[in-house]
């Protein structure tokens, strides 16, 4: 195993097809050992970078290592990859994929077939182990395909959204795959749309779009970003909020009469407010404060456009 | 190379699991068994006894009509007598150097055949001369105790446990009408139409006509002035629109098989031209005597070796062979490049092609796609080929003269090493252009229009295939030779024929540079194309993708 202190590295990173530019100088470092999320809409340039990762596609320019190798053909023994859309050789068994494709990845023969068994039960697809592909459910197949990208226990893998067509208690087990995975050691970076997931299980994420990265780094580091928000409900007078100290703004939420998102200074305190409220006597009827979430995030970097993308 | 392997293994194993493949690998000796065997089952077992009605009102040409029947009893007799004695007569000790005179023998024969005891290598003899089914011959056949003769004659001859002959059924018999079934009408001055509205029941199957389990299969009327109205170069014409209605009538509901209706055309044609020479004061053996006279004549082949230059039954199969070679090439290239293509277009619309490129160079994965499906259309050719001779060996025998024969000029031929080299030639300028193809569709509907284009332009060498083999080295064989596409399939059809030296090494380089050209095409598409998605893309924007870097797709 060769010393490398990041497992992808990234220096303006760019792909175009003809006119299009999929992905715009895109630099990046995922420390080894993280759990990396690439998060963005749909079509930001999430698959497109992970196929550059994994030397699929050559990028129009720019340069990256990975594993401390110049392509990940080079290494590509050390690297487990689940694709965004999911599919199996239909006619074959279960356990015979798992074992083709570690068997690709440079396992054994009878280590392939041994370590497909084990997976199969592990993850609770034992009954199945023998059947035909075609013959699973699709949260099934999607699970044998997880399993097939990492039978060879690669230490950094790439899953492109391994949640999408999961019911929650098969997320839930994904997200075990992951966190399996991470003790033993692997690094990993997995995209998604969908924040929650990245927001539970993500050490540091991406946020990409339109082809661009808006933000690299911990999920603290993002939170941060977004200025403190409360929500008051019940206001009589929102000027005499706006005057409150360490308030930068307060807009009505939605129209509602009465109801108000807080905007306040980095260093406020939202206990404070409260007291400054009372003291001035401002009528109230609730108070809620709450942490932003990755979404609000996303929506203060992205900004409006963003709400138009498909997201949930 | 390791992960080619893999690839290809799996390939290989995926294919070969499938029922299409061993049906097809089954199918192919069970076809061509059956193809020789059923026919000749089904004449000998299914096809029914032909029963048909007579009725001649000329009252001197039912014994005619018996006689043809007769004759042509005799030939089947003759037929499956040939057929006995070649299966069960012991293999000759040597070559005999003087053939007896059979006819000359057999002419004997009735009388003194129980003390006869043939010496030397007259069984065969024997055989041969049957198995020209010379008219004479076979009219002596029909006399009484010949046939007993002659098997008693070759009985010291045949295998120990040779079971007895049994004579064939009769395929053709004259059923008399039974008692008053006629009716009211007397068929020997009834008109024509009252005759044939009468046997019309009978001969729709809608009424049983004997105690007979077959159907009624034809009624021949000859009718009372059928001998006066004659037809020939020195007789009055007769209106061909009216013709039909005043000669002999053959009705019958089955139109295909012809057998009755020229067995008793043929014996009424031959007993008026006897009467039509014994008019003329002609004898008419003298007349057949002059007809049978024949010069001697072969045909040689001046590139053959000096005092083989005769051309035999061999050198004609030598000489189609190769069609068959061509056409078993084209099934087995075609049936493995649809699986190269069906799998590409599957691997593809699923994704699994994004987990391979992510395990394997693209290199990789098409050499052991290409190696893979090759092996399985090696399995297929082996297992045909030895199915082939098998069925061959099995068949080679009396009735199928030739099976021996192409079996001897398979094995000596040397046509199956240039079988093998323009297979693998073959194969891989396909498998290359169905993987493009393969590669570029999304979906497998889509991948079917290419292949609907395809395989008409691919047809070609199965439409000239007899053509060339007529003139394998004429402008169109030589102009198809140096078109790529085809020089595999021309080459092998013309390889009976020994093609110019420049001919054999020129198209060796063209296949080579074309196998070479071809895959390096289609690894380009194959990279480029397995990754796109939606419509496949348009010729110019191909060509351009081919000549463009990789980093600025």
């Amino acid at each position: 195993m060769s010393d490398y202190q990041y497992a992808v590295e990234l220096n303006n990173l760019t792909k175009r097809y003809g006119d299009f530019t999929a992905v715009k100088e895109v630099s990046l470092q995922v420390p080894r050992g993280a759990i990396y999320g690439f998060l963005g809409p749909n079509g930001a340039g999430k698959t497109t970078t992970l196929r550059m990762i994994l030397d699929i596609v050559k990028p129009t320019s720019g340069s990256l290592t990975v594993l401390g190798a110049p392509s990940a053909m080079d290494v590509r023994e050390r690297i487990g990859y689940l694709p965004e859309e999911k599919g199996l050789y239909k006619k074959m068994k279960t356990w015979a994929v798992i074992a083709y494709f570690a068997r690709l990845k440079g396992v054994g023969g009878k280590e392939a077939k041994q370590r497909a068994y084990e997976l199969l039960e592990r993850y609770g697809l034992k009954d199945f182990s023998d059947k035909k592909v075609e013959t699973l459910s699709k949260g099934m197949g999607q699970k044998v395909q997880v399993l097939a990208s990492i039978a060879h226990q690669p230490e950094f893998v790439i899953l492109d959204e391994p949640f999408s067509g999961l019911d929650p208690s098969n997320q839930q087990v994904m997200e075990d795959v992951i966190s399996d995975l991470n003790k033993a050691g692997s690094t990993i970076v997995f995209s998604t749309h969908v924040m929650s997931h990245a927001e539970r299980i993500c050490d540091r994420l991406l946020l990409i779009a339109k082809a661009e990265k808006i933000f690299d780094g911990t999920i603290p580091e993002a939170k941060a970003i977004i200025p403190k928000m409360v929500n008051l409900s019940g206001v009589d007078d929102p000027n005499k909020l706006r005057a409150l100290p360490g308030v930068t703004s307060a807009e009505s939420t939605d129209g509602l009469p009465g109801s108000y998102d807080v905007c306040m200074a980095d260093d406020a305190d939202p206990q404070q407010l409260l007291r400054d409220c009372f003291r001035d006597d401002i009528e109230l009827t609730s108070f809620n404060y709450r942490e932003p979430t990755l979404h609000d995030v996303f929506l203060h970097l992205v900004g409006e456009d963003a709400k138009v993308a498909s997201f949930r | 190379m390791n992960n080619t392997l893999h690839i290809a293994g799996r390939e290989f194993s995926d294919n070969a699991r499938t029922k299409g493949f061993w049906i097809n690998l089954l199918m192919f000796p069970v076809i061509l068994f059956a193809s020789v065997k059923v026919p000749q089952l089904l004449e000998e077992k299914a096809k029914p006894t032909r029963h048909f009605v007579l009725v001649d009102q000329s009252g001197e040409l039912e014994s005619v009509v018996d006689g043809g029947l007769d004759r042509h009893y005799q030939r089947d007799v003759a037929r499956k007598l040939v057929e006995y004695l070649q299966i069960h007569a012991m293999p000759e000790e040597s070559e005999a150097e003087e053939k007896p005179n059979m006819a000359d023998l057999l002419e004997q024969l009735p009388a003194n055949a129980m003390d006869f005891n043939p010496t030397g290598d007259m069984s065969q003899s024997v055989i041969d001369m049957l198995d020209q089914l010379d008219p004479g011959i076979i009219a002596m056949l029909g006399e009484p105790g010949m046939l007993d003769g002659i098997l008693a004659m070759m009985k010291p001859k045949l295998k120990p446990d040779a079971p007895d002959f049994e004579a064939p059924r009769h395929m053709l018999e004259r059923a008399e009408m039974p008692e008053g079934a006629w009716g009211e009408i007397d068929p020997m001055t009834a008109s024509k139409e009252e005759i044939v509205a009468h046997m019309k029941p009978f001969l729709l199957n809608q009424e049983k006509f004997s105690d007979h389990e077959d159907p009624l299969f034809a009624l021949v009327v000859i009718p009372l002035d059928a001998l006066q109205r004659l037809q020939g170069k020195d007789k009055p014409p007769i209106d061909p629109l009216i013709a039909p209605q005043l000669g002999v009538q053959f009705w019958s509901t089955n139109l295909t098989d012809k057998d009755l209706a020229q067995v008793v055309e043929r014996a009424l044609n031959h007993e008026v031209q006897g009467r039509e020479l014994l008019a003329r004061g002609l004898d008419g053996n003298e007349v057949q005597a002059a007809q049978s006279t024949k010069m001697l004549f072969a045909t040689f082949d001046p590139k053959k070796a000096v005092g083989e230059e005769v051309v035999s039954v061999a050198d004609t199969v030598r000489k189609w062979a190769p069609v068959g070679f061509v056409y078993l090439m084209w099934v087995a290239i075609f049936t493995v490049v649809n699986m190269l293509l069906n799998n590409t277009v599957e691997e593809k619309s699923n994704r699994i092609i994004e987990v391979l490129l992510s395990s394997a160079t693209p290199w990789e994965i098409m050499s052991g796609k290409l190696i893979g499906i090759a092996c399985v259309g090696l399995t297929m050719m082996v297992a045909w080929i030895f199915s082939l001779l098998g069925v061959l060996k099995f068949m080679a025998g009396p009735s199928v003269e030739w099976a021996g024969v192409l079996f001897e000029v398979i094995q000596t031929s040397g046509l199956l090493p240039l079988f093998a080299l323009y297979f693998f030639c073959g194969y891989m300028t396909y498998s290359g252009l169905f993987l493009a193809i393969g590669s570029l569709c999304s979906t497998v509907k889509e991948a079917q229009n290419f292949m609907g284009t395809a395989t008409i332009i691919l047809m070609v060498p199965l439409f000239t295939m007899v053509f060339v083999t007529m003139d394998p080295h004429g402008t169109l064989a030589t102009f198809l030779t140096w078109v790529p596409l085809y020089t595999p399939f021309v080459m092998m059809n013309r390889a009976a024929a020994d093609p110019p030296m420049f001919d054999l090494i020129g198209t060796g380089i063209l296949m080579l540079v074309t196998v070479i050209l071809m895959l390096w095409l289609s690894s380009r598409i194959f990279r480029i194309g397995v990754l796109r998605t939606g419509q496949p893309p348009k010729i110019l924007e191909l060509i351009r993708s081919i000549t463009t870097p990789l980093k600025n797709q």
